[in-house]
């Protein structure tokens, strides 16, 4: 099975991709190739989705932590959604994402964004 | 149970190598957890060897030697290129800052981590990587 990479539409700065399939060192220059504009572009949060991933090497490992990076170093967030337990163990062995980011459900990932967003605007009003 | 399987060695083939994997072990009704670490060692194993490792204008081939005995799975990797032990590679730091941290130099650690036993062996004109992992998944967290 092959990688396959759906983008979803932004909304509010954070943006979802859903990743299934394999990434490994034949498909991870794809998913760079279809995160380069979304890094480029002015969203804060991305999220992974990665409920149908069933494979991942180190190469896809580097991929995701090259765009959590990227998002890092403009104040940015990469969280991870729903990883099956054969992808969590792999991001657990080389801390590819902090524990604290990687949800079980895109809901509950959806929820940290929201509690984030709340607190951005209230101190906004602080101001 | 033993087989061994023999490639051409160049990515282009490390497709063909992993579902040949996949499959022995699938009829040997190993967990699907341990195929997918059994998968990815071969890919890292494989990869290394040719990035470092590969002569230029060479054939190499690559042989991987699967043996299942008891709860114990080894994978042998024997290829004739330059002489490279991965195991003599640094570990990543982890824990340093996201900005700081290298992108690379995760596979080896990977490898390391996932098997229960790890040794290389320079015999004559070949690189010899023998790897072993347990078939059962350790009871993961409920």
């Amino acid at each position: 099975m092959n990688l396959s990479v759906q983008i979803q539409p932004a909304n509010n700065g954070s943006q979802r991709v859903a990743i299934g399939g394999r990434l490994d060192t034949h498909s991870y220059q794809e998913l760079d190739r279809q995160l380069a504009p979304l890094l480029a572009s002015a969203i804060h949060s991305l999220v992974l989705d990665l409920a149908n991933l069933e494979y991942i090497s180190s190469a896809g490992v580097r991929s995701v932590f090259k765009a959590r990076k990227a998002l890092a170093a403009r104040g940015g967030r990469l969280l991870v959604a729903h990883p099956q337990p054969q992808i969590q163990k792999v991001f657990d062995v080389v801390k590819a994402v902090p524990l604290n980011e990687i949800f079980s459900s895109m809901a509950e990932a959806d929820a940290y964004l929201d509690a984030m967003q709340q607190k951005v605007l209230r101190g906004d009003e602080d101001e | 149970m033993h087989i061994l399987l023999q490639v051409p060695q160049e990515e282009g083939q490390l497709g063909d190598l992993v579902a040949a994997i996949d499959g022995v072990l699938a009829r040997e009704g190993v967990h699907p957890g341990v195929a997918h670490d059994v998968q990815l060692v071969t890919e890292e194993v494989v990869c290394n060897a040719l990035d470092y490792g590969r002569i230029e204008g060479r054939q190499h081939e690559i042989s991987v030697g699967i043996a299942i005995e008891g709860d114990l799975i080894t994978l042998e990797f024997k290829d004739d290129c330059v002489a490279f032990n991965p195991l003599e590679r640094p570990d990543p730091d982890l824990d340093a800052d996201i900005a700081d941290r290298p992108v690379g130099g995760l596979g080896v650690h990977l490898v390391r981590q996932l098997a229960e036993e790890i040794s290389y062996a320079r015999e004559g004109v070949h690189n010899v990587l023998r790897v072993v992992l347990r078939t059962e998944p350790p009871g993961r967290p409920a």
